[in-house]
Formats: structure tokens, sequence, C-alpha cells
């Protein structure tokens, strides 16, 4: 009797052991996501639907602005002790590594990082780029002429026409600005050009597609997507690659040291870093940080894009003094 | 048994009417009195430091100068046209002169950032309404909108139908024997104008100037829409920016900014004050309403010149939003191969903030619309029948938070509500219940008007009657006097639910992730320049605004005039 009850206990905790595992195996993360992001309206939306299809009992909330507004945000809540976000995704690296020196990022060593293009994961796995996003120049298709360069645009026949990106809302256009002005072909010099042939800072890339499409302005510093994604849906814009190559970044994704929902965190970048979530920014008309899912269909076939180097620590310590400079120089 | 009915009856009013004073203390004066302590000690300590740091700025002085110079041009804009349109619309014969009204005041009612990308997207070279026509400006050619210019131009066709509402008010109750007597002296009726009817006109004129000044000066989506992308910062728009930039950092200097732009508004409001005491406008009051002058042959031109101006201001614009909604990406002509619903399909069922702003800005106006008329109908009560000085008082407080421009409430709310509440110990901020607060200070107002001048139709013989019977205030207002006053009160409802479903300035400042109101999602497609959903999401909003217009028609005949503005 006595026995027999030990036995039944003892297969009843093996049991339990059993169900424990087992649940723990298909525990997926649930509960409440908050994430800040740089992303168009409408990508940011596709993404969080993408991710829920995978992850259903994960409620995401999203906060979306530039990369610059966005980071003052949180500079706000970490000064008020109560930072909202999980997890972010922003333009840049030069952002993410300011952050990691404040040590408010979580390492993540576990993130499934093979395929992906080792220069853009940080090598102390608290930030990994998802994708590759260049900056050129867009221009409107009834435009008589085009410029090749980066040099030409600030030429006096294009005086008047110029839109740019601000780099006081937009992180790939602080990329943009800090690495131009480290070369010693462009530097500040070339800004101060543009600003004499009246070029105009406008509020972010979106501003900067618009005034293009429309034909507000004839010609914009823009991201490459915005422009082949405007094409594809029909709006009269090109897009040139200028022959001193094009500043990019990697768009990163992180997880904050605070994050109060750490599994779906994480869940979060596996799914950024998977093939399903590279494959849905390549659909998106992004380049991917994985190669192997393939290239947007705007990608110039056998070619390569030629990359304008970025000094991610110079422009992490020269970002807040260039964008002071701008805004004086370009009054915003 | 008389006299315990008397204390009993005694006792309700007093706790009515002080639940009623806590009330609108809390709506209206609290968040103010909050905000001038954070001018003057800002984070508890009293200093100078923060008006110092706002004045040594170029910013503030720049966007300072423009709000004075957008908000006095668009006032004068908006009083060339009122004036003509109510002297023209008052004085004269003309026919459909209710279709006329309803279509020159309904952008007072619409939102003004769609209004303003309406007028954006009837300019420049991508505009799909030019395109279709083939006048569309070259290639280059900087929409004239995106300007100083522009901004007076929106301002003022969004806020004439204010100096035509005030004026035409005073028209109605213009003395006639003056007119005739001076028609009978043999002046023309140009004479008659410009030497008795304006000069009568003078009150009413200075109120609907202050008015729309202040309501120049306070509006955010018009110089949100067409200067911040040209850089051209105003007061709202710059308190605005800072807030977003730097969130509740900035705190204290948008304390300070929105100071300033009180201050310019009450200032406007004391000019205005100082300028009716210094003559003696009061006449001898008059039953009759002026004849109307027949203007004979000159009829038709002149109902012509009506129609195009209600065209200009109401029908192009709106075409123009309309057709753009309908297109694929900027700057794709329009054409029926072209044309796609695709832009409706996002912001209806993809778009999850969109879905929820519907939702939110739905349940926020109509929540509001309701707890107002319910504090409303108790307090018009006092203030109708029971005057004396606090009461007036009172009423004047419920009138500040509409008077001053919404930055001013929505900072002060903030300051109010950061910081978790004593006894409940959470924040307020971040939800949804901060919007609905400062939208029922601000709102308060415009359930009350309506509602006070449904007592004044009222006669008091009934509600005598049931007190004497022995029915309690409670009791009165719940079964005597709720039911007379509901159409002015259904009215009232309907006023502050269209004001806050077309509502941005309050809630830009205060949205949240789950909480974004529909002028919220909007604004974020424009500036993200996504201007085809914004179209779509603007078109929407209009379509509800003017249907919940035309569905006031149906009761319109049981409400006193003027309760309505859309309604002559």
């Amino acid at each position: 009797m006595f026995s027999r009850t030990r036995r039944s206990v003892l297969a009843f905790a093996c049991l339990a052991v059993t169900f424990a595992a087992g649940a723990a195996h298909a525990q997926s993360p649930s509960g409440k996501l908050v994430l800040y992001t740089s992303q168009p309206e409408r990508d940011a939306a596709q993404t969080v639907a993408a991710f829920r299809k995978v992850y259903p009992n994960v409620e995401v909330d999203v906060f979306r602005s530039g990369t610059t507004e966005v980071m003052g945000k949180l500079a706000a809540e970490f000064a008020g002790g109560q930072p909202r976000p999980d997890v972010l995704l922003l333009a840049d690296a030069a952002t993410m590594e300011a952050l990691k020196k404040d040590g408010r990022l979580l390492a993540y060593p576990q993130a499934k990082v093979d395929g992906i293009e080792p220069g853009v994961v940080d090598a102390d796995k608290t930030y990994f780029g998802s994708k590759l996003i260049t900056t050129g120049i867009a221009v409107n298709t009834g435009a008589k002429t085009r410029p090749a360069s980066w040099a030409d645009l600030a030429k006096p026949e294009y005086k008047g026409q110029i839109a740019m990106p601000s780099p006081l809302y937009s992180g790939a256009a602080a990329i943009m600005l800090g690495t131009m002005t480290d070369r010693p072909d462009l530097g500040w010099g070339y800004f101060e050009k543009l600003k004499a042939a009246d070029a105009v800072a406008v509020r972010g890339n979106g501003a900067v597609v618009t005034a293009v499409a429309n034909g507000e302005k004839s010609y914009g510093v823009l991201v490459d997507f915005m422009a082949f994604n405007a094409k594809a849906k029909g709006s009269p814009i090109d897009f040139i690659f200028p022959a001193e190559g094009n500043p990019a970044v990697t768009e990163p994704v992180a997880i904050l040291k605070t994050s109060q929902n750490q599994p779906a965190a994480r869940a979060f970048v596996d799914f950024i870093l998977s093939d399903e979530g590279q494959k849905l920014a390549v659909a998106m008309g992004y380049i991917p940080a994985r190669a192997s899912v393939g290239m947007p269909s705007w990608y110039p076939a056998g070619q390569k894009i030629k990359l304008m180097p970025t000094d991610i620590s110079r422009v992490v310590d020269s970002n807040s003094a260039n964008l002071k400079r701008f805004a004086t120089l370009f009054g915003n | 048994m008389a006299e315990a009915t008397g204390a009993r009856e005694r006792v309700e009013q007093h706790a009515l009417l002080w639940g009623l004073v806590a009330v609108v203390f809390m709506l209206s004066a609290l968040p103010l009195v909050r905000l001038v302590l954070e001018g003057i000690a800002p984070g508890g300590r009293i200093s100078g430091d923060a008006f110092a740091s706002v004045f040594a700025s170029a910013a503030t002085w720049t966007a300072t100068q423009h709000s004075l110079v957008t908000s006095l041009g668009g006032t004068l804009i908006a009083v060339l046209i009122g004036t003509t349109v109510a002297l023209a619309v008052s004085l004269t014969d003309i026919r459909a002169r209710n279709a006329f009204v309803f279509c020159f005041v309904a952008p007072l009612l619409l939102a003004p950032q769609v209004v303003a990308l309406a007028w954006l997207q009837t300019f420049g070279p991508s505009s799909t309404l030019l395109k279709m026509i083939g006048m569309a400006p070259p290639l280059g050619s900087r929409n004239p909108l995106y300007s100083a210019g522009g901004i007076m131009l929106v301002l003022g066709v969004q806020y004439s139908p204010l100096v035509f509402l005030t004026l035409r008010a005073g028209l109605r109750s213009l003395p006639q024997e003056m007119i005739e007597a001076g028609l009978a002296g043999g002046a023309g009726p140009g004479r008659v104008l410009r030497t008795i009817i304006l000069p009568l006109m003078t009150p009413p004129l200075l109120a609907g100037i202050a008015l729309c000044f202040v309501s120049c000066l306070g509006n955010f989506g018009i110089p949100a829409v067409l200067g911040i992308p040209g850089n051209y910062l105003v007061l709202p728009t710059l308190i605005y920016q800072r807030l977003a930039g730097l969130g509740p950092g900035a705190l204290s200097e948008v304390a300070v900014l929105s100071i300033v732009i009180g201050v310019i508004a009450l200032a406007g409001i004391v000019v205005q004050d100082v300028l009716m005491r210094r003559r003696d406008f009061r006449t001898t009051s008059s039953t009759a309403s002026a004849r109307a002058f027949e203007l004979g042959r000159w009829r038709l031109p002149t109902e012509i010149a009506l129609w195009t101006l209600a065209a200009l201001v109401l029908i192009v614009p709106l075409t123009a939003l309309v057709l753009t909604s309908f297109v694929p990406a900027v700057g794709v002509p329009l054409t029926w191969a072209s044309a796609t619903i695709e832009n409706y399909h996002f912001v209806l069922a993809e778009h999850a903030a969109a879905r929820r702003a519907f939702a939110n800005s739905f349940g926020l106006s109509a929540s509001a619309a309701v707890i107002i008329v319910v504090i409303a109908v108790p307090l018009a009560y006092f203030l109708v029948w029971r005057r004396n000085r606090a009461l007036r008082i009172l009423g004047f407080l419920t009138e500040i938070p509409y008077a001053l421009p919404g930055v001013v409430l929505a900072i002060a709310a903030i300051l109010l509500f950061l910081k978790p509440l004593p006894l409940v110990g959470f924040s307020l901020y971040n939800t949804i219940w901060i919007i609905l607060f400062c939208y029922l200070g601000r709102f308060l107002v415009l359930g009350l008007r309506p509602v006070i001048s449904g007592y004044h139709q009222l006669d008091r013989t009934l509600e005598e009657a049931a007190q004497i019977v022995g029915a309690r205030l409670l009791r009165r207002l719940r079964t005597i006097i709720a039911p007379l006053v509901a159409p002015t009160a259904a009215a009232g409802a309907l006023l502050i639910f269209l004001t806050a479903f077309n509502e941005l300035t309050v809630s830009a400042l205060l949205w949240s992730t789950g909480s974004e109101t529909l002028g919220v999602v909007f604004f974020s497609f424009q500036q993200g320049g996504d201007s085809t959903y914004a179209s779509a999401l603007g078109t929407l909003t209009i379509l509800v605004s003017f249907a919940l217009m035309l569905s006031t028609l149906l009761f319109a005949r049981k409400l006193p005039r003027g309760v309505l503005p859309w309604r002559d």
C-alpha cells in the first residue's frame, strides 16, 4: 500500500517534470513589448505584424519618429528614470554606439548572427545591423540635367532645386553629415556650398521624397529604398548613385538593459535577423544584412554599390557638434 | 414639514453647487495655476532662469514674431471676407441663404490640419487637381502655401466664419428705425451702411476680431502643415517641436513659452475690452429685424460672387484632397487607370494606429460630449437663475481654457499630471485620460453656451410649480428641466463632438502609443511624407463631420437661433 503510493507519487512527479519541460520548450514569449523605431510608418506596421504572426502572444506598442527625435524622447525618459522601450530599431550604428557607451544596451550573445554581414554586428553583441540603407541623389524624372556626383550637386545650375533631410530629425542624415564632413574632398565646405545654392533641409527623408516626387524640388538627398519604393508605385522619381559613393547606415536593432520583457525583446531581435525577417526587409525594398535571402528588385544587377566609409567612433564623438553647426548653417 | 423640505432643498442645492464649483475649478483653474507656478518656480524653486534662457533664445523671438505676423494677417483676411459676407447675407435679399451659410461656415468645423493639406494639394506642381486640367505649375516651383502668406491665407479662410457669425448676430438686432430714418432722410444704401450700420456694428466686429486673433494665435494644425516643412515656426509649433524632441525634460522651457502665448492671447482680449469701453454703443432695443435692401439686377451677380467664394474656400480644396486620396503615390497623375482605393484600405484595415485612432477619437469625443452635458445642465441652472458675483466668476472660469490657445492647457495638464496622483498612485501622463481631462476643460464652454441659451428660453413657472408640490432640485432637474433643454444640450454635445473629433492641438502634445487621436495619426502621415494616406484619412474625417452637421438639420427647428453655427 505504502509502496504503491510512493510509486505513484514518483510517477506523478516524473510526469510533472515531463510536462514542465514540455511547457518550457513550447513556452513562447508573451506580454507587452515596447518598440521605438525610426522606420517609416508603413514599414514599422508591417514589421510588427509579421513579428506577431510568429509570436502571437506578444503585444507590441510602437513609437515612431526620426532617429534624432526618438533619441530626444529616450534621453528624457532616461533622465526621468523610466525608459519605456524594450527594443530599439533605429537608423544608425553611431546612435547605438552612444547608447552602448552609456551602458544602456543589453548584450545578447546567443543572437543567431551566422550569415549576417559581419561588419554590421557589434563585437560585444549589443546591437545588430538589420539592413543596409544608402543615401544617394533622388531626381524628378522631369529634371533636364542629372548630377553624376555629390560635387556636381553643389554646382550653380542646381541652385534652389535641392531638398535634403535634416540630421536634426533623421539618423541616416546625421551619419551622412558626419561621413561627408569628415572627408577632405567634401567637408564642411561642401555643405556651405549647398547652403549657398539655397538647398533646404526638410524634416526627414519622408519629406524629401514627397518634395521630389511632387516636383517642388527637382533633386533630393535621399535614402535608396524610399526613392525606389516611390518609383515602383509610379512616382516620377529616379535614384542616382553618386561617383564618390553612398554614405550608408545599417538600421541596427538592440535591447535596452531596462527592458521589462527580455524574452519578447530577444524574440524580436531573433525575428529581425531571421530569414523571414530579412526577406520581409527585402520585400519592403531594403538591402538585407543576410545576403543569402536575395536583393531588392531595384538593386543594380551584378554590381556592388560603392559605399562611403564611415568612422563610427569619430561620428559618435563629433555628432552633437555637427548637429549644432548644421543647425546654425541651415537655420533649423 | 414645509420647513424640513426647505432645509433639504437647501442642502441639495448647496451640495450640487459646491460639487459643480469643485469640478469647474479642477478643470479650468487648477491646470493654469500649476502652469503659472512652473513659470515662477520651475521645479519648485523660485527662479528666473527658465524665463531668462527662453528669452535669450533667438528661436523664441522669431517664433513670437511669426505668431504675431500670421495671426494679425490671418485676422485681417478673415475680417475682410467675414464682414463682406455678413453684410451681403444679412442686409440683402439674396436667395438660398441657408445653403450658402452652411457652405461658408463649414470650414470652421473641419479639422484645420486637414484643411491645410487640402489647400496645399490645390496648388503646387503635383496638384492632382491642376494636373487633371493641365494647369500644374512647372517642375521645381515651390508650393506658394509653404510660407507666411500661405499660413495667413488658410487661417483667414478657416476663421472668417467667426467674424461672420458674430457680425451676423449683431446685424440681426440692428435697430430698424435708424436705418429707415437714414433712408427717409435721403441717404442712399451705401451711405446708410457707412454712417449708420457699420458704426453700430463696432462691438460685434471687435468681438469677432478678438476671437479670430486668439483662434489664429492658438491654431496648431495650419502652421504645422504649412510651416514646419519650410521651417517657419510659430509659438505652438515651436512648443510642439521642443516637447517632441526633448520630451518632459523641456517642460520648464515649454511652460514659459506657453505662458508667452497665453499672455499674447490675453492682451488681444484686453485690447478689445478697452476699445469697447471707450465709446457707448448702446442702442434702443428693436424687435423687428432690418428690412433687406433689394438688390434688383445686382442680385444674381451678388449671388454668383458669394457662391464662387464658397466654392473657393470649401469645394476646390476638398476636391483636391479627395482626388489625392485616390492616387497610388505622390506625383502620379490621377486617371481612371491609376486610381486606387489602396490608401483607404491601408488606413482602415492595415494600419493599427489609424484603426485605434478611430476608436480613440470616437470614444474621447463622445465621452467629452456626454460628461460635459451632464455638468452643463445643472451648472447653467445656477448660472442663469441664481445669479450672483461668485457665479459670474465661475462662468468666466469656464471660458478661460477655451479662450486660451490649446497648447497652454495641454502643457498645464502635463505639469499637473506628470507625477503620479496623490492617493491613487498612478500617473495620468502617457494615458488617454489626460487627453479626456483636457477636452473636458477646454470644451466645457462649448456645451455650456447652448444650454444657457436654452434656459433663457424656458418659462420658469414650470419649475416653480414642481418646487411648490415638493419636488427637490435634483428631481426637478431630471424630470422638468432636462427634457426642456434637451435640444440645446444635444446641439452643444454635437458641437463638442465635432470639435474634439477634429482636434489636434491638445492631443499632439499629449498622445502616447495606444492613445493616438485621428489628428495625431493624420499629422504623423503628413509629416512622414505619406500624404496619400493622410489625404485618405482626412477625407474620412471630413465625411464624418459633414454627416454629423447635416444630421442636426433634422432637429434644428427646435433650437434657438445661433446655437448651430452652420445653420442660419
